[in-house]
């Protein structure tokens, strides 16, 4: 068979490009790696730097004295905390709410702290129960003013610093927490974690 | 050829000079790569929980044994409070930090003779017991002579018997509000001074005093008709007669009657002629001060 006509050789052209096309819808590969696993692709805030951040926050919460000095002062009943405001302050988005998911797990699972629903999830709470002050059975019906008040609200925020020259970029995060006394308004504990990373886009590399 | 050279080579110097001038980076090794792992967190809520269990183990241990010496020795009434987690005067050390269900961990002693002071180890964690946050025991001979209460309005000492009752607390914190009412006026903050008023005669309601207090800043905050009804208030609740056949016993009180008297009048007369344009001579005004030291006489 040999490319004389030009009809031929459109035929070969498409044939050709079908082949290209098809080749490259085989291109996908998709598998599951360990969450704990370290992959940085574009050097934007990743699953990584929240993991370290919440990490870095559970380790000093608990290594602060201020669960042992309240249980000390309160007859060695745990303080109850609240989650209040964690504000994102750069640029970039950073999903704020996995490591402070992270931190509230912590929280609970270690035994150490209370925790109480934020403003936003207590909201669905309290119309249920206000439901079931109509609808439900008293003897199954949730008592209203039975909440538990919380001693101390969480609050914090993310920063971040930028410097670029060429190809090359450094990033800097810095995560502060803090919890305050909603009595007193004294900040307890302050826990902090820095990111820094360093970007260099090669033209050529291995 | 050779001025070429030479040339060049002075080129080459400046140009390898001129790139040591920029910004120097020290090249740092990398703490964590692609491919690397994160710690577990599970592992430190676990550690957490441990040392958590620990601390709460020891703090409830030191707890129990101060809680079974202090009952082992309570009378009927210490015991009562003991329970109720109320301190009360007469109280042993071991006693009070039971009614604040707190260990020796929580408070720091002071001893002075047959003195002694027991004050929260940490100010920003102080043990409360049923009627408030405690910032101060004091002991004589071991036993509580004096406990101080840290309240919205200042610290309130329970020194007597009297002062552990519902209206002996209330008494204080009447008496708290009017001081800081009297501190108010002398800066010239009237609204808070009669906000202050106000809420002390919610505790302290028939005090003569404190309702001239209040008449005096309606007074003085051109509100005459709630002033009037104050000042009517404020004679009425006196036994005038009682008071004049005494001798005038308490010179402020009667300038006190006099000037409300006298303001009743005035602003009666205002109240009553209120279409008539503001005459030349203005209305004498309302006192300014507030006398704080006078005490109704008691019949």
């Amino acid at each position: 068979m040999i490319l004389t006509t030009p009809a031929a050789i459109r035929r070969a052209t498409l044939l050709g490009l079908a082949a290209v096309f098809l080749a490259a819808c085989n291109n996908k590969r998709v598998s599951r790696v360990d969450p704990a696993s370290v992959t940085d692709l574009s050097g934007r805030w990743n699953d990584v730097d929240s993991k370290l951040v919440a990490n870095a926050l559970i380790d000093q919460t608990f290594s602060g004295p201020w669960t042992a000095q309240y249980a000390s002062a309160h007859g060695g009943t745990t303080p109850t905390v609240i989650i209040g405001s964690f504000r994102n302050r750069t640029l970039e988005h950073v999903p704020i709410g996995t490591f402070v998911k992270d931190l509230e797990r912590a929280y609970v699972n270690s035994g150490r702290v209370r925790l109480v629903a934020s403003r936003d999830e207590r909201t669905e709470v309290r119309d249920e129960r206000d439901d079931q002050q109509t609808n439900a059975s008293a003897e199954t019906r949730a008592r209203i003013g039975k909440e538990n008040g919380a001693s101390y609200m969480l609050q914090g925020d993310v920063q971040a610093i930028e410097d670029a020259e060429g190809r090359e970029k450094v990033v800097f995060y810095q995560v502060d927490a803090f919890l305050v006394d909603l009595e007193s308004s004294q900040k307890v504990w302050i826990g902090q974690h820095k990111i820094k990373k360093y970007i260099d886009r090669r033209r050529v590399g291995w | 050829m050779h001025t070429t050279v030479k040339s060049r080579l002075a080129l080459g110097t400046l140009a390898v000079l001129a790139a040591c001038n920029g910004p120097r980076r020290i090249r740092e090794a990398p703490i964590l790569m692609n491919g690397d792992r994160t710690a577990s967190q599970d592992r430190l809520i676990a550690d957490a929980r441990t040392d958590g269990q620990a601390d709460n183990a020891s703090l409830t241990q030191a707890r129990d044994s101060v809680y079974a010496k202090a009952v082992a020795t309570c009378r009927a009434t210490i015991c009562a409070s003991v329970v109720k987690g109320e301190l009360s005067l007469g109280m042993t050390p071991a006693q009070a930090m039971a009614a604040t269900r707190t260990a020796p961990a929580a408070w720091t002693l002071r001893e002075s003779g047959a003195a002694t002071v027991m004050v929260p180890r940490m100010l920003g964690y102080a043990p409360r017991d049923a009627t408030g946050e405690v910032v101060m025991v004091q002991f004589d001979d071991e036993r509580v002579n004096a406990v101080s209460y840290r309240e919205t309005q200042g610290i309130r000492v329970v020194s007597a018997a009297s002062d552990t009752t519902m209206e002996g607390r209330a008494t204080a914190m009447a008496d708290a509000l009017i001081r800081e009412g009297d501190q108010f006026n002398a800066a010239g903050d009237r609204a808070k001074a009669l906000d202050r008023y106000d809420r002390a005669l919610a505790l302290k309601r028939g005090d003569a005093m404190l309702e001239y207090k209040v008449a005096t800043m309606l007074d003085l905050q051109m509100r005459p008709v709630e002033a009037q009804i104050r000042y009517q208030r404020f004679l009425q609740s006196l036994e005038i007669e009682q008071i004049q056949a005494r001798g005038q016993a308490s010179a402020q009180l009667a300038d006190a009657i006099a000037r409300a008297q006298q303001r009743v009048i005035v602003l009666e007369r205002q109240t009553m002629v209120p279409a008539t344009p503001p005459s030349s001579v203005p209305p004498a005004p309302p006192p300014t001060t507030v006398p704080d030291s006078v005490q109704t006489p008691r019949p």
